[in-house]
């Protein structure tokens, strides 16, 4: 009946709505979250359009940012999760290095981690589907979203298993639920049969002035006493019957699975390139996130700086050939700003050099992702990951993270204002 | 409690009941249980309708439309309605009530009762329907502002419409009943006064989502000063209690009169 | 036992005569005042359970041996106590218990269809709630025949904790049955929780199976009943009293009856004296 009710209500959405169009809240999340918590890189997603029962992958790597902000709780539990509108899409696996994430598990800060979701198509619409890590204290932390289309009828959907007894399910949406809901009729018809049973009787007035009056015995008989004492024989026989039929029926039962995962970090890279942010700033009429810092190359070989990703904006520095082909072309638009990342001094930084570096990020992509509102943070930091090549096109990755300071005006226009 | 038995003769009471216009009429009741069942469901439509294709991220320009501007309309709709029918009940209040009549006495009395089954029904929607729904929303999705497509509706729907027939339910009585305008009743006081309260605790509800629980579980102790609150609901018992013992005295009056006359 | 005998235009009910008339007015009151009442119990005692122990109920993967055994009765016992005193001490109605567990079942059954089902996609094998109605029928029972709360505490308040898990399990036994998925061991139950995504309730806030779990030989469900039953005495007892003071009718001058249509002085009339 339910699905019969849900298949209209949908028609109903579906007559008014083209299309279940399915953003989540990300850009309402405070910056310093979205900056320094978790950073989600070279993320994929098998494909965009699907029918239901059809499954995609999303995957890819995330780092736990070392700056992490203090008023956060620090990911001592984790759970990798799907950030989706819900189950419009039944979770099949889901994967952190290589081991099972069924289950939450502790993680580190500055390491990074492979992870690989499977997801069932369930519900059709149009679905904005991100990875997501929640934290416990810290709520989801949502990595890059793309949108992903599933047609067909959500009716058709299964999700099929066998257990270990060799039960085989045809499908978990509908396991057992005759069982529950017989359980509940029989139960409910002797509730509603024993207040029946009182209810038909004269009640409030009648009754209350027959107690006040002493004539207690008319409102309670013998024949009243007898029915109860009736009833909980009823009521423990059905208590007992049902719970020995049913440990015979399913003599091999398990309790729920309440442990924690335990995953090892991806080794990290033994040629660090240490970034030391000088001076940050953020020129809010002119959309332009501008960074000083002092980088230094620890490695081998000679580096440049390709890509600068925060809060799920990847800026590419298009003047590094392989930082644009590490670009997928399927990657979200609107995730990649179209001015990308300008660096002032395009000479490479070679082994052991130090240098004053400056980054430049101009777009009106901080405001729509609205991390604009950085300035309204207790904890006014700039956090994010600098994407760096060396000359075997190697990547290297670094944490970049200071104190930042609005800029709220224009100073040529200041300055002018100051001559007249 | 009065002993006095109800026992007129047939005859007196069939004059009565002929002169006069019926003691209970059901089409006060019917007509608000039906409006509040078809604004409950209406809201429960658009909440089908607009709540994924609208209602998923507050900052998106369709969530202005579809959501924030209803919230702005059920605003103003609280203010007036609150001020429209307590004020009407105030006003219209019987000046002398010494001077009422058994039989009108009781029609009040019913007409009162009629008044809390739809207070009642109110309650329902915002207690059980409503707000176990909100589990089912909140954990769906991630939330990104205080006015999510299920507060929207729970908290600024179907709150202000209860504590319209709360507190309009008690005004009637002060107003229209000499028993409970000479004495303030406590139970029916904590019976509209508690889930009232609901409304002001949501600033405490607010405020730890935005500050200590970023996730989602409704067993969490942030959430126990609704129970406290709804607890007080059970005040009716003792409301329905007092309301009886009212009737059968007034049913002794009523049979003296018919006796007399 | 018949509680009314009708002659002419006089009816008899519980011994006592009434005008058929005034018969009428009071079974009119019984039937508002047991829509109000049910309709009523439902709004309260759902607000309470969901934000008490509402996860519990919510998902099958939350069910376990130990908090969800031992924490929803106690919560469960509060209000058919309250309800119980109200009505029995008053009109010896012994439907306290079941009519609050029958309420809630009925109001949890429309949000689990309307809310979770038919709004955010959330299949029937993930959300069904648990039956407590069993526990409901025994409290009843037992104040009917001992007639005396203090007996219904402890017999009925013990029967109410040791019932629940019992009950439940012909719902609940399928879902534990064990699968492997990515090379682990789950309960299905726990992989309906896993496949169908809470996006903000991550599988870290289950609060289930904590402590040692040192329950002598293994009966940890039969231990938390147990325990369970022992509160439910005592939270009982509580709940009786709270009943009876909430429901009692008590009022306080009122400082502006002169506004309501009430004389300053107070009128004495001989029947509102009686």
């Amino acid at each position: 009946m339910s699905r019969v009710a849900l298949s209209l209500l949908s028609l109903l959405a579906a007559l008014l709505f083209t299309e279940v169009a399915s953003a989540h809240g990300e850009r309402n999340q405070e910056p310093f979250l979205r900056m320094r918590s978790a950073h989600f890189f070279d993320v994929t997603w098998s494909k965009t359009k699907l029918a239901v029962n059809e499954e995609i992958v999303v995957e890819g790597k995330f780092r736990l940012f070392k700056d992490w902000p203090v008023n956060l709780p620090k990911p001592n539990v984790v759970f990798l999760g799907n950030g989706t509108p819900g189950p419009v899409f039944a979770r099949v696996e889901s994967w952190i290095n290589g081991q099972p994430a069924i289950q939450s598990m502790a993680l580190k800060r500055d390491r990074d981690y492979t992870f690989k979701t499977v997801l069932k198509a369930r519900i059709p619409g149009r679905h904005h589907v991100h990875p997501m890590l929640n934290v416990d204290g810290a709520g989801p932390l949502l990595g890059p979203g793309d949108w992903v289309e599933v047609s067909g009828r959500a009716a058709d959907f299964k999700l099929p298993v066998t257990t270990l007894d060799g039960t085989h399910i045809e499908n978990l949406e509908h396991w057992a639920t005759g069982r529950v809901k017989a359980w509940h009729a029989i139960w409910l018809v002797i509730a509603l049969a024993w207040l029946g049973y009182w209810i038909r009787r004269p009640l409030l007035i009648p009754r209350y002035v027959a107690l006040r009056e002493g004539n207690e015995k008319a409102l309670v008989s013998h024949t009243d006493l007898a029915v109860g004492a009736g009833l909980i024989v009823v009521v423990v026989a059905l208590v007992v019957g049902g719970f020995v039929y049913t440990e015979a029926e399913y003599p091999r039962t398990i309790p729920l699975q309440g442990g924690r995962a335990v995953v090892e970090a991806t080794p990290k890279s033994d040629a660090p390139v240490t970034v030391i942010v000088d001076r940050a700033t953020y020129d809010v009429p002119g959309r332009s996130m501008k960074i000083a810092a002092t980088i230094t190359n620890g490695g081998q070989h000679s580096i440049q700086f390709g890509e600068f990703a925060t809060s799920n904006l990847r800026f590419i520095n298009r003047a590094v050939p392989a930082a644009v082909a590490h670009v997928d072309p399927r990657y979200p638009k609107e995730l990649l700003p179209r001015n990308g990342l300008k660096v002032a001094d395009t000479t490479p930084l070679a082994p052991g050099e130090t240098r004053k570096v400056e980054l430049e990020m101009t777009d009106a992509a901080w405001e729509t992702e609205r991390l604009t509102s950085l300035i309204n943070d207790p904890d006014n930091r700039v956090g994010g990951l600098l994407f760096c090549y060396d000359d075997r096109d190697e990547r290297l990755v670094a944490n970049v993270s200071g104190s930042i300071v609005p800029v709220f005006m224009d100073v040529a226009s200041a300055q002018m204002r100051m001559t007249h | 409690m009065s002993s006095v038995l109800p026992h007129p003769t047939a005859s007196s009471t069939a004059k009565a009941a002929a002169t006069d216009k019926p003691i209970v009429n059901y089409k006060p009741a019917i007509f608000g249980l039906a409006g509040v069942l078809l604004i409950m469901v209406a809201y429960r439509i658009y909440q089908q309708i607009f709540a994924f294709s609208a209602g998923l991220d507050s900052t998106a320009p369709e969530f202005d439309t579809y959501w924030m501007n209803l919230l702005k309309g059920e605003l103003v709709l609280l203010v007036c309605s609150w001020a429209g029918l307590w004020s009407y009940l105030w006003f219209t209040r019987d000046r002398n009530l010494t001077a009422l009549k058994p039989r009108e006495e009781m029609r009040r009395y019913f007409r009162l009762v009629m008044f809390l089954l739809v207070y009642a029904f109110c309650v329902y929607f915002t207690g059980s329907f409503f707000g176990e729904e909100d589990a089912s929303w909140h954990q769906t999705v991630v939330r990104d502002t205080s006015f999510t497509p299920s507060h929207i509706i729970l908290f600024y729907g179907t709150v202000p419409l209860y504590i319209l027939f709360g507190v309009g339910s008690f005004i009637y009585a002060m107003t229209r009943l000499p028993r409970f305008a000479e004495r303030i009743s406590l139970p029916f006081a904590i019976a509209v006064a508690g889930p009232f309260l609901i409304l002001p605790n949501l600033g405490y509800n607010e405020f730890g989502h935005a500050f200590w629980l970023m996730e989602e579980y409704f067993s969490a102790p942030l959430h126990w000063g609704f129970v406290v609150l709804g607890w007080s609901v059970l005040a009716l018992g003792g409301v329905l209690l007092q309301i009886a013992q009212h009737i059968y005295e007034l049913m002794g009056r009523m049979e003296k009169e018919s006796a007399a006359a | 036992m018949s509680a009314q005998l009708q002659e002419g235009s006089v009816t008899t009910i519980y011994g006592k005569r009434w005008s058929v008339e005034m018969a009428d007015l009071s079974r009119t009151l019984d039937r508002l005042a047991v829509a109000i009442i049910f309709i009523a119990i439902t709004a309260a005692f759902h607000l309470h359970y969901v934000l008490t122990v509402g996860d519990w109920d919510f998902w099958v993967d939350w069910k376990d041996r130990q908090y969800w055994v031992t924490l929803a009765p106690i919560i469960l016992i509060f209000f058919p106590a309250a309800v119980q005193n109200v009505l029995w001490s008053n009109f010896r109605l012994p439907i306290g218990g079941t009519l609050c567990v029958a309420a809630l079942t009925i109001g949890v059954w429309i949000s689990r269809t309307f809310g979770f089902e038919l709004w955010s996609y959330f299949p029937l094998s993930l959300v069904w709630p648990a039956t407590m109605i069993a526990g409901g029928l025994i409290l009843d029972a037992v104040l009917l025949l001992t007639g005396n709360w203090f007996f219904t505490a402890v017999i009925g308040g013990m029967a109410f904790g040791l019932v629940f898990y019992p009950v439940n399990w012909p719902i609940m036994a399928p879902y534990r049955l064990p699968m492997e998925i990515m090379n682990s061991l789950v309960s299905v139950g726990d992989y309906i929780g896993y496949a169908y995504t809470r996006t903000a309730t991550p599988e870290y806030l289950r609060f289930i199976e904590r402590g040692t779990l040192r329950t002598f030989g293994g009966h940890s469900a039969v231990v938390s009943a147990f325990f369970s039953g022992f509160v439910c005495i005592l939270t009982y007892m509580v709940w009786w009293w709270i009943g009876g003071a909430l429901s009692r009718v008590v009022t306080i001058p009122n400082r502006l009856k002169f506004a309501m249509g009430m004389p300053e002085e107070k009128v004495v009339r001989a029947e509102q004296q009686a």
